[in-house]
């Protein structure tokens, strides 16, 4: 890219329209309602910090990702607009997903567990229904109506995987009333006989008196980030900012499983303290082994004080510092770590490789 | 989207013209039925696995679907409208069907199903006469190498009554059957599946701690001790303990007495684990004792002695298989197979299927079949009435054929090429078509006038052996050129000469 075509490269990367503006190069949707905060927090853990100058407005930039555009949608439009390619990425939930995907819709999937907004699109019957406790049930009930010449009538918003979910479970005969309301109140009203709803807590089933069943779980779902198949095979530029927003989201995911502990402790030389370090259990030495340096005393002298710093997993955390105090360290100071990267970005690279299947292009 | 191009398009043509005229000869006749169906005439049992695969929509509040099989489709006309023709009823059909499935080599989400159904039959001669029309009809579309699996849902479904168990359980069993016998699915695992799906067992891997705690729904001790009071009674105690607690079941659209009442029946179903464990052991040892005919016949026969099952089946399909030879069939393999499930489950007797010995890397079934005898009662006949019947899968049989080489009639070439010169042509052109037409050519009329050259050009590389040109000389002389690509030379000729000479060089 150097050495060919320096000029306009550099070109297309900001592309300068006549009046001076530059124009973006990519575009990210981000969920408006519902999980708006929550991606907005997220973006922001992950260093891409969504810069929106008024609340109000539907467009932002994100200041460290040079050519970005941020524009908010409803969660289901943001599928629809990568799906058509008028935005290039975009976060919403896996549930919407799941219910819109279809075969040839030239999204793929980027990361599908972004770690937050965790849900589940369960089925669930009127809690007096003490008969019911499984999926099964939910079976024989509909085929205990059907005798009576009616179907079991399910509300729903996801029509396609209540759909899915019924055949897959040997409910043939049912009605799904996809209303748009308070789905909740559906049972209560005598709308429908069951409902398939997300459930985060519970409380708001609760609430309506409605309970879940065994076996009655058909998506768990949470944020994920998508993009359009065409925009990030053909365009080398848009491809390369996704590799930045994913190499980013999966250091930081990553880094919430690590430590970086910090402990003094004295000794006769840095090789002697990292025999000490490394004596007790070897995972909890670090994740190659401790890094050993040099303490100089503010007073002056030499009191052979050295810093021993090691990263370990978050779940060893008690038992690493306890080892670094029986390796003479009084004072441990522990950081969260901000990122982890390793050699390769794995999800960019999955990437890749999904962007030269062709097997489901038609 | 697959399309059919030409030539394949009228290659597939050709084999069902093959396959449909081959029924005739055995006094089938044909039957068409609409391709857009009503949902319902697929759904009749709860649990049908085809359910999953259909496609289906809602259109105006009416429930339709795309077929997704023919038999179903030609019963409800038999139950309609051909019920008092004289039994039996030999109809034979060919037409697309559709399932939503992951596409692979041989399998198409639209395929043409081409078939026949015996209806008002039962017996080994229908069963030999069914099966040996599948047979020579494979062999009469040119196919050398082909296997007949055949075997008889009836043993199957004998244990499983036996056994007691309920015909969700059932239905649940004969689903997994396919897996179990032909995919080498671990009977450990569908032992589980099927329990799980029956609702009992341990469900604590599908679910987490959101769900209700407590109720496993089965046999904790509140169910099990109003069992005791029996169904009616003990409905009443638990009305009257709810009552009590001044506890209100509100179930929606479902009254308490409906919720209490079927409570009381569920916790008194025994446990099934041991006899689904049972059932699907049966099957296994039935998928281990299938093999060529002599030998599988004896290793079934004491299984089914040590079973204390009935051994008529087996006579079936032993008296059916012994009338081929009279049929003229000896298909090259015969394998009796009583685990063979089929994915339909209307199936009631002999299954059978017929596979290609000579495909590789895609399944090798091009025909399936069986007796389905209780299937017009479940359509809303008024009695059972035994039928049977099979279809090949065309692309399938197609795939197999080309597998083994085989040469299929492809499309007819055109023979004349008739070239208006000018606009003032055409009419003397298309009359003079239309003559040639007459005397049993197929003539192309050049509508595009693309000049002598131009034709000549385009028969020389489409291989038409002639052009007739009509241009003004040709016109006012009453005479067209006939040119003869082959021989390279060119004639003037009067009409009826002209027609004369190509009726018979051809």
């Amino acid at each position: 890219m150097t050495a060919v075509a320096p000029i306009p490269s550099r070109r297309d990367h900001l592309r300068i329209r006549r009046n001076g503006t530059a124009t973006h190069t990519l575009r990210i949707a981000l969920p408006s309602k519902g999980m708006e905060q929550q991606t907005l927090d997220f973006l922001a853990t992950c260093g891409m910090k969504v810069n929106r100058p008024n609340p109000r407005q539907y467009r932002a930039t994100i200041p460290a990702l040079a050519g970005v555009e941020v524009l908010f949608q409803r969660a289901t439009d943001v599928f629809a607009k990568v799906a058509e390619g008028s935005v290039d990425l975009g976060i919403t939930g896996y549930d919407i997903v799941r219910e819109h995907q279809r075969e040839d819709d030239g999204v793929v999937m980027l990361e599908k567990a972004l770690g937050y907004a965790g849900c589940a699109l369960v089925l669930a019957v009127p809690e007096g229904w003490i008969d019911v406790s499984s999926v099964t049930d939910v079976a024989e009930i509909a085929a205990e109506f059907r005798r009576k010449g009616r179907d079991l009538r399910v509300a729903s918003k996801y029509p396609n995987l209540s759909r899915q979910f019924l055949f897959d479970n040997g409910i043939n005969y049912f009605t799904i009333e996809e209303s748009s309301g308070a789905l909740e109140a559906a049972p209560a009203l005598n709308a429908a006989d069951v409902i398939v709803d997300l459930v985060s807590s519970g409380v708001t089933l609760r609430e309506n008196r409605l309970k879940r069943v065994a076996g009655g779980t058909i998506v768990e779902s949470q944020a994920c980030l998508i993009g359009n198949r065409a925009a990030l095979r053909d365009n080398l530029e848009k491809r390369e900012i996704a590799r930045q927003v994913l190499e980013l989201i999966e250091a930081q995911m990553r880094s919430r499983d690590y430590y970086s502990l910090t402990g003094n402790i004295q000794g006769d030389s840095p090789e002697a303290v990292a025999r000490r370090v490394t004596s007790s259990h070897a995972e909890l030495a670090g994740l190659r082994g401790p890094t050993i340096s040099k303490v100089y005393h503010k007073g002056g002298g030499d009191e052979g004080w050295y810093a021993a710093t090691v990263v370990v997993q978050s779940k060893l955390l008690l038992p690493a510092i306890d080892a670094l105090r029986k390796a003479g360290a009084g004072d441990v100071s522990v950081v969260q770590l901000r990122y982890a990267f390793q050699s390769r970005c794995w999800s960019f690279e999955a990437l890749v490789r999904q962007l030269h299947d062709t097997s489901n292009d038609d | 989207m697959n399309d059919a191009l030409p030539p394949e398009d009228a290659r597939l043509r050709g084999l069902t013209a093959t396959l449909r005229d081959h029924f005739e000869r055995f006094g089938y006749r044909g039957i068409d039925t609409p391709v857009l169906e009503n949902l319902d005439l697929f759904l009749r049992k709860s649990g049908e696995e085809i359910a999953a695969r259909m496609y289906s929509f809602t259109h105006w509040n009416r429930k339709l679907c795309l077929r997704p099989e023919l038999t179903a489709s030609v019963m409800r006309a038999y139950v309609t409208s051909l019920r008092d023709r004289p039994l039996p009823v030999r109809v034979h059909y060919a037409g697309p069907t559709f399932r939503y499935e992951k596409p692979q080599r041989g399998r198409y989400r639209q395929f043409t199903q081409v078939g026949l159904e015996c209806i008002g039959a039962s017996g080994s001669a229908a069963d030999a006469e069914v099966l040996a029309t599948a047979c020579s009809a494979a062999r009469q579309a040119g196919l050398k190498g082909f296997r007949l699996v055949l075997g008889h849902l009836g043993v199957v479904l004998q244990l499983l009554e036996q056994l007691g168990i309920d015909e969700h359980g059932q239905n649940l069993i004969l689903g997994n059957m396919e897996a179990l016998a032909r995919r080498g699915a671990d009977p450990d695992e569908v032992v589980p599946r099927v329990l799980a799906l029956m609702g009992v067992g341990d469900t604590s891997h599908v679910e987490d701690a959101l769900v209700d705690e407590g109720d496993d729904g089965r046999l904790s001790p509140l169910p099990s001790l109003l069992a005791e009071f029996g169904s009616e009674g003990a409905a009443n105690v638990a009305s009257d303990l709810l009552a009590r607690a001044n506890l209100v079941l509100e179930g929606g659209s479902r009254t308490p007495e409906e919720i209490v009442s079927r409570l009381v029946a569920k916790a008194g179903r025994p446990d099934p684990t041991d006899r689904v464990a049972r059932a699907v052991e049966f099957i296994v040892q039935l998928q281990r004792s299938a093999g060529p005919p002599a030998e599988a016949f004896d290793r079934i026969g004491a299984l089914l002695a040590q079973h204390n099952l009935d051994p008529a089946p087996l006579l079936e399909i032993q008296r059916a298989l012994s009338l081929l030879p009279s049929y003229g069939v000896q298909p090259d393999e015969v394998e009796v197979d009583l685990s063979l499930g089929r994915g339909l489950r209307f199936y009631t007797g002999l299954v059978f299927e017929l596979h290609a010995t000579g495909v590789r890397g895609m399944s090798s079934q091009i025909a399936g079949g069986g007796r389905y005898d209780e299937l017009v009662r479940s359509l809303g006949g008024h009695e059972s009435i035994p039928a049977c019947g099979f279809s090949f899968g065309l692309e399938r049989l197609k795939l197999a054929l080309d597998a083994e080489g085989a040469e299929l009639a492809g499309d007819r070439s055109v023979q004349v090429v008739v070239a208006p010169i000018e606009d003032a042509d055409d009419a003397v052109a298309i009359e003079l078509s239309a003559q040639l037409r007459g005397v049993g050519l197929d003539v192309e009329l050049d509508v595009r006038h693309r000049g002598v050259r131009g034709n000549l050009r385009h028969a020389d590389r489409e291989g038409i052996p002639y052009v007739v040109i009509v241009g003004e000389r040709e016109r006012l002389t009453g005479q067209p050129l006939l040119r003869d690509m082959q021989a390279r030379t060119e004639r003037a000729h009067d009409v009826g000469a002209l027609i004369e000479t190509l009726r018979t060089a051809r």
